[in-house]
């Protein structure tokens, strides 16, 4: 019996959900052929409600979400958050630096009160999420690394170490050295250093290591050129949550 | 001549400002020399009674000079020095007359009464007394001497690079966003041979990133393919300090359980070497001995302005030479030149070590409780900088990736390193090396004292490459060697070279193996009976461990529970408690699993032999005991009194019931079983293990206790023994870490400098006194 | 008495989410309403703050599937805030990077999205079984134009290479030149689509409206140029919000928009309508086999418009590599000097028109953003389509008018998750 598979989308860009189908003709086949894919409204028009493996694109920011995806946990045997919005809480919760209601009534003026939204949050914030393909967005050989790994009953071999281990991997030049600063010391490895391997730097958008030593970063980001101010404003941008919470 | 003048030859100036010294205190008239060259332009104008010469010396060579020395005042005694001594060149010295050898770091009272001796010998024949063990072995790659050097010009080598280019890979020294790096050149102008230091070291062409092991297939056409990659290769510009670097990978790798993928590619690179005329700030390879070799490469160059001086290393070197540039010998001056040019570079280096690089292991073992690991790496990242861009680091993880359709795969290895978190890591969560400090702490010991103990080689080539990436600035070993410094008198540790070059092709590939039989022990425990599919026996030793593979989801140390004396099948008896024991778990008779190994060095049958054996399990330590237990049954009337003492945690969790009850009636053996806790049921012994101790009367003279359990059982087992005066060698146990390679190189089983799966995982207890991680 | 009771929540094979309301009794139409309930994801509060640096990747984040679309125009807004002209090489690859997306999207829509209602199935899957040969093409198309995005930009979702200045990665003309065969290759995948499409049958609405683009003297527009109107002519880009005039609607987080009539129509289509004859030969060609001719007031159409213009940026692609090998690629100085000023960047995005328009202080710190996303732009169209097809199709079985109103709103190829944001918001 082929495990049936789900993808379920709440605020996002949907770009993991996109790339989850990059593949070429061979890999369609070989998934299909492996699983079911019963629910993935972007992509088909039917749907079942009885599945297997959830997976969870984009962080929880109105009420209306919450339940949904407790519903969905409820169901679902195993529940994969996919990219850094369901991961971490993704760049959705820049929003939450800025007062809801503030925001709603320049916009929307009186009809602010029609419009449920609460601070953005990952998918763990609200339910038990099993395993997570991480990045913004996901790299789709890593989502099929966690497939296999579930279909062959092993936990899926994520690394927990730092972007540094894959960069120097990558042969790259330290950014650090070009006049650029970086969060790969704190983010955790799995993207193979594209971005700086494309010649930018790490903006942490796979979220950061177990137990990174963030004031060490803070230091080296300050003797590399940044201030305090802008050291914090790039720790924001994928970091929201996990400063937020800390 | 005076009586008691001394001359002291050696380029490295504490040597030769320490041995000065000391005889100088001991009253003798001492001059020093720091080159060949120099000691014989002192030579034609004085003469010595004794010299003292180091058989490494930059230019010139020891024996070279050894030889001059001869020709011109043959009545000079020579003691020959060296950190490394080999058959060869003792052969040599001794053929050129040379007195004795001594091993650095010289002891000064040796030396002292050495030249004494000597002195008081004049008129005696010379002879040669060895005072080092040394094993005479071919050597690997075929290690040439540099008998002279020879000129080619730039456009000779321009020559050499562009035929290389048509014939094969070639990789060189470029620019890259202001820095340099390693990577495939097409043209001669793409080089730059005068950098200073590459931002990753050229061994990532021997050791890649990444590469695959095995390719293997599952289900009903189940295989296992080994795979290497011969793609030939020539590597243009090596700095002498990455030749050195390259020298130990050739021992790690080469000398025991000869890596098949390392060799595969080392033999089909050619390495043309460059002396740095341009260090970078941040390297100290002259600390480290690395600043020059004589060894090691195909070709070495020196510019000397126009031309290049190139020294030939190997047969494949002076082929490279003779097809595609016009060699000649070089003139005076040019000599002169190169020697003037690596002296210029020499002047140029900022850093160098305080204390003489023999001490470090001494220096480094008393250091071990220091408080500079903790303060150091308040800010260290954890991010393995360091380890990933070292010449001289070489740990590894496996692991195995399938396709989609699941039914085929490969297992391949990439770099993983000690300072990242989990290194140290085992399926049960436990972490051997949690916190930054004994990770830092560890990672300076490899290079200071584990590799120069273990291969006899330099550990740290001082490139000053992880000075550079350190983010946080703590990673130079330089630093902590410094920090760390005080004046020892030390003895170094024996050495050894690289040997053997027949790779063992097998070396990372599993045999399949079927399951003839599984038995449950308890809900999380299982027991299973194998056969190789070639009939063949495992061969093991009791307390050795075997790697068991179900592809595509990796590969588990797991021990072995049954005696080589049961012909035809071996047991292994397995807890689930992660990924590759799940899913043996999951397995039924007739599956087919991958098994390497035996790995270990297994309980001391000789040590055992004739005594009485007091064998006490905790738990599933009865796993690997079982088969030492078996084993002696077998082979009964080989030991004195055999007592089994088994603990369990409660009922429910005793292990090999059947087995138990027979133990129990079998007269040959004294058996004792107890639990933690009992039940309704359970008649017998209520109480920790260490309480059916006391009950058990043993002759502490000849009995030997085999211990094995969990790490919280041992230390009070211990106490209960050492109460009985058991001493220290006649205390045994099995430790766990985690065991990756199983062959001494993937580096995730170490404790402190030994390697579990080579050296243990069997230790006496007299061993882990001085392991300090293994408490 | 007939009723009419459609209640379609979160339309299928679009991006993001909408909402279908039909009520009708004895043929009279009580309630119409198509409802974007999308969550508001506020970018204009994200990217307020942000140093100019960061602003093109969160900007990136507004949409998944046209990422390149808001990098580019990020970048260009803030380019022009600050006075930076791009170099001639950084153009080019720009324009190649951009015909990418316009190829990967425009695929996705055509035979992923729409294509399976045109073949009477629900999902790409089922066809895997029996139009393999089309799903391995589209995969083919698909995969072509990622490379090409990650040969000069590292990946194509979420670019990132390109930035303000030019471009911090060149590709190598060797992997350029290998791509260019590729590219051959897909002019002839996307005629045996061409071919396909031939044989199916589009439903026939047809409904005038003013039509928006970009149009550029020198080219078919995709990324410079000035606002036309089929309605009103050329504005230029400072004059985008009266072009726009966003409003709010109750129930829908979505702004609607209008300009010269009731609502405006932007995209492929009314690209097509106000560029057509800048359209290059083969997309000239397939746009006579398909039966498009300007002007084409049927909303049906846009797929094929869309298909028409993959073919235009295949073969524009194939040119501009042409010129890129024959030029070179040269590294550049990157470096940009920031400055207080504001700056519009527009770019045609596969779904429309696209505004970014950016405030910076001294400091290159944003201070204020605004961005019109295309789909805002159809909303209402939508709306007025709907209001124009249902009383034609009233008198049809239930399903059947769910599915065609399904249909139209696919047809627009809508990206709705970026379309629900705010209006304006200044901090500082």
């Amino acid at each position: 019996m082929k495990p049936k598979v789900a993808f379920f989308d709440f605020t996002g860009c949907e770009g993991c959900q996109l790339d989850a189908l990059n593949l070429d003709g061979e890999q369609v086949i070989d998934l299909l052929n492996a699983v079911d894919i019963v629910n993935f409204r972007e992509v088909k028009t039917e749907r079942d409600d009885d599945y297997d493996i959830a997976f969870i694109e984009g962080s929880i920011t109105r009420e209306s979400e919450i339940q949904r995806l407790q519903g969905i946990r409820d169901q679902a045997k195993v529940v994969v958050a996919l990219g850094a919005c369901a991961c971490i809480g993704g760049i959705n919760c820049l929003k939450n630096h800025v007062p809801m209601e503030e925001a709603l009534r320049t916009v929307y003026g009186k009809d602010a009160k029609y419009y449920d939204t609460i601070p953005a949050r990952p998918a763990d914030a609200v339910v038990t999420v099993d395993y997570y393909v991480r990045g913004c967005p996901i790299d789709t050989a890593e989502l099929l690394k966690v497939v296999k790994a579930l279909l062959l009953g092993k936990k899926p071999d994520i690394p927990s170490h730092p972007v540094c281990v894959e960069c120097k991997m990558a042969g790259n030049v330290c950014v650090f050295e070009r006049g650029m600063t970086c969060l790969g010391p704190v983010t955790r490895a799995g993207c193979n250093a594209i971005c700086v391997t494309s010649g930018r730097f790490c903006w942490g958008c796979r979220g950061l290591v177990d137990d990174p030593n963030i004031d060490s970063e803070k230091d080296i980001l300050q003797k590399y050129g940044l201030t305090v101010e802008q050291a914090v404003e790039r720790f924001k941008i994928y970091n929201t949550y996990a400063e937020v919470t800390k | 001549m005076l009586e008691n003048s001394v001359l002291i030859v050696d380029d490295e100036p504490i040597v030769r400002e320490s041995i000065r010294d000391w005889l100088r205190d001991a009253g003798y008239q001492v001059a020093t020399a720091e080159s060949g060259e120099e000691a014989l332009e002192m030579i034609e104008k004085e003469d010595f009674s004794v010299m003292v010469l180091d058989i490494r010396l930059p230019g010139q060579t020891g024996i070279a000079v050894l030889k001059e020395v001869k020709a011109q005042r043959p009545w000079i005694k020579s003691i020959i020095i060296t950190a490394y001594p080999s058959a060869e060149t003792t052969t040599e010295a001794k053929k050129l007359g040379a007195i004795d050898y001594l091993i650095k770091p010289v002891a000064p009272d040796d030396l002292e009464s050495l030249i004494q001796e000597t002195l008081d010998s004049v008129g005696r024949e010379p002879t040669v007394i060895t005072a080092a063990e040394i094993r005479a072995k071919p050597p690997v790659v075929e290690v040439v001497e540099v008998k002279k050097s020879l000129v080619i010009t730039k456009d000779g080598l321009k020559s050499i690079v562009e035929s290389l280019v048509r014939e094969t890979e070639v990789v060189g020294v470029k620019s890259r966003h202001g820095k340099y790096v390693y990577d495939r050149i097409a043209t001669w102008e793409e080089l730059c041979l005068d950098y200073d230091v590459t931002v990753m070291p050229p061994t990532k062409y021997l050791l890649p990133a990444k590469e695959t092991l095995l390719k293997f297939k599952v289900g009903d056409e189940a295989q296992v393919e080994p795979m290497t990659e011969a793609l030939p290769r020539a590597i243009i510009g090596v700095h002498p300090y990455d030749v050195k670097a390259i020298e130990l990978l050739d021992e790690a790798f080469m000398a025991t359980n000869p890596d098949p993928n390392y060799i595969a590619r080392r033999q089909n690179t050619i390495i043309i070497a460059v002396d740095c005329l341009n260090p970078s700030p941040k390297s100290f390879a002259p600390s480290m001995d690395t600043r020059l070799t004589e060894t090691g490469f195909d070709l070495l160059l020196t510019d000397i302005g126009d031309d290049y001086m190139v020294a030939v290393g190997s047969e494949k070197g002076a082929e490279l030479l003779a097809k595609y540039a016009q060699a000649r010998e070089p003139t005076g001056s040019e000599i002169v030149r190169q020697k003037a040019a690596r002296d210029e570079a020499l002047a140029k280096y900022k850093l160098s070590l305080n204390v003489a690089k023999e001490r470090l292991p001494k220096l480094l073992e008393e250091s071990y409780d220091d408080p500079y690991w903790e303060s150091r790496t308040e800010a260290c990242l954890s991010c393995a900088s360091c380890v990933m861009v070292c010449p001289t680091c070489f740990c590894f993880d496996v692991h195995d990736e399938v396709s989609l359709s699941l039914k085929e795969g490969e297992r391949s290895r990439q770099w993983d390193g000690c300072m990242l978190v989990d290194f140290a890591k085992v399926a049960t969560g436990e972490n051997f090396r949690h916190d930054k400090a004994s990770r830092f702490r560890h990672r300076i010991f490899r290079k200071g004292k584990y590799i120069v103990e273990r291969y006899g080689m330099v550990g740290c080539v001082g490139c000053g490459r992880c000075a550079t990436a350190c983010l946080a600035d703590i990673a130079s070993p330089l630093e902590a060697f410094n920090a760390l410094a005080e004046s020892a008198g030390l003895k170094e540790a024996a050495t050894r070279k690289a040997m053997a070059v027949r790779p063992d092709t097998a070396l990372y590939a599993p045999r399949p193996a079927e399951l003839v039989k599984v038995d449950e022990l308890t809900p999380k425990e299982k027991v299973f009976e194998f056969r190789f599919k070639d009939g063949k026996a495992l061969g093991q030793r009791p307390g050795q461990f075997a790697e068991v593979s179900v592809m595509g989801i990796g590969e588990s140390p797991i021990s072995i529970s049954s005696s080589p004396t049961k012909d035809g099948t071996f047991q292994l008896a397995i807890r689930n408690v992660g990924n590759v024991t799940n899913a043996l778990h999951g397995l039924e008779k007739g599956a087919i699993v991958g098994v390497r190994g035996p790995f270990g060095n297994g309980f001391p049958l000789e040590a055992l032999e004739g005594k009485d054996v007091l064998l006490i399990a905790g738990g599933i330590g009865l796993f690997p005991l079982r088969s030492l237990v078996q084993y002696v049954l077998d082979r009964r009337s080989s030991f004195g009194r055999a007592v089994l003492l088994f603990g369990a945690r409660s009922p429910a969790e005793r292990l090999f019931l059947d087995e138990l009850a027979e133990w129990s009636r079998n007269p040959e053996i004294e058996f004792h079983e107890t639990v933690d806790r009992g039940d309704d049921s359970w008649q017998g012994n209520v109480g920790v293990i260490t309480t059916l101790i006391p009950k058990v009367d043993i002759d502490p003279r000849k009995t030997m206790a085999v211990v094995v359990g969990p790490p919280i059982m041992y230390r009070f087992v211990i106490g209960e023994l050492k109460k009985k005066d058991i001493p220290d060698e006649n205390i045994i146990m099995s430790l766990e870490r985690r065991m990756k390679c199983g062959v001494g190189k993937c580096g995730h089983c170490q404790i402190n400098g030994v390697y579990v799966c080579q050296e243990g995982p069997v230790f006496t207890l007299a061993q882990l006194r001085n392991l300090r991680e293994a408490v | 008495m007939t009723q009419v009771n459609i209640n379609v929540h979160q339309v299928t094979r679009v991006e993001g989410h909408g909402n279908i309301v039909l009520n009708a009794r004895d043929g009279k139409i009580e309630e119409l309403r198509w409802e974007v309930p999308e969550s508001p994801r506020l970018f204009e509060v994200m990217l307020c703050g942000r140093y100019y640096v960061d602003a093109p990747i969160i900007a990136s984040r507004i949409c998944g599937i046209c990422s390149i679309s808001h990098t580019t125009a990020s970048i260009q807004a803030t380019e022009a805030a600050f006075g930076i002209q791009p170099s001639e090489q950084t153009i080019l690859l720009r324009k190649l990077l951009f015909n990418a997306e316009m190829l990967e999207s425009h695929i996705l829509h055509i035979l992923f999205l729409a294509a399976p209602d045109f073949l009477g199935v629900g999902s790409v899957f089922p066809l895997v079984e029996t139009h393999k040969d089309v799903v391995l093409m589209a995969l083919r198309l698909k995969k072509l134009a990622y490379n090409l995005a990650e040969l000069l930009a590292g990946r194509k979702t979420h670019p990132i290479s390109c930035m303000v200045g030019g471009f911090a990665k060149l590709p190598e003309l060797s992997e350029l030149k290998a791509i260019e065969a590729r590219l051959e290759q897909a002019l002839a995948d996307l005629d045996a689509t061409v071919e396909l499409f031939k044989t199916l049958s589009i439903p026939d609405f047809t409904r005038e409206t003013e039509y928006i683009a970009l149009k550029d003297p020198k080219e078919y527009a995709f990324i410079s140029g000035q606002i036309a109107s089929t309605d009103a002519g050329i504005a230029p880009l400072d004059k985008y919000l009266e072009v726009t005039n966003e409003f709010c609607v109750p129930h829908s987080t979505a702004k609607f928009t209008k300009n010269k009539r009731d609502s405006y129509m932007v995209g492929a289509l009314a690209r097509f309508n106000n560029n057509h004859d800048q359209l290059l030969p083969r997309a000239e060609t397939a746009a006579k086999e398909l039966g498009l001719s300007a002007p084409c007031h049927n909303p049906f159409m846009i797929t094929v418009a869309q298909l028409v213009e993959s073919v235009h940026a295949v073969e524009d692609s194939i040119n501009l590599v042409d010129q890129i090998l024959a030029r070179g690629l040269k590294e550049e100085n990157n470096g940009v000097q920031v400055r207080a000023g504001r700056g519009i960047g527009a770019v045609e995005a596969p779904r429309g028109i696209l505004f970014h328009d950016y405030t910076y202080d001294k400091n290159g710190t944003l201070t204020s953003a605004n961005c019109i996303i295309p789909t805002n732009q159809n909303h209402n169209n939508i709306q007025k389509d709907m209001e124009g097809l249902v009383p034609i199709i009233l008198g049809r079985p239930e399903d059947e008018i769910r599915h065609t109103l399904e249909m139209l709103v696919r047809a627009y190829d809508p990206c709705i998750s970026c379309s629900a944001h705010l209006l304006n918001l200044s901090f500082k």
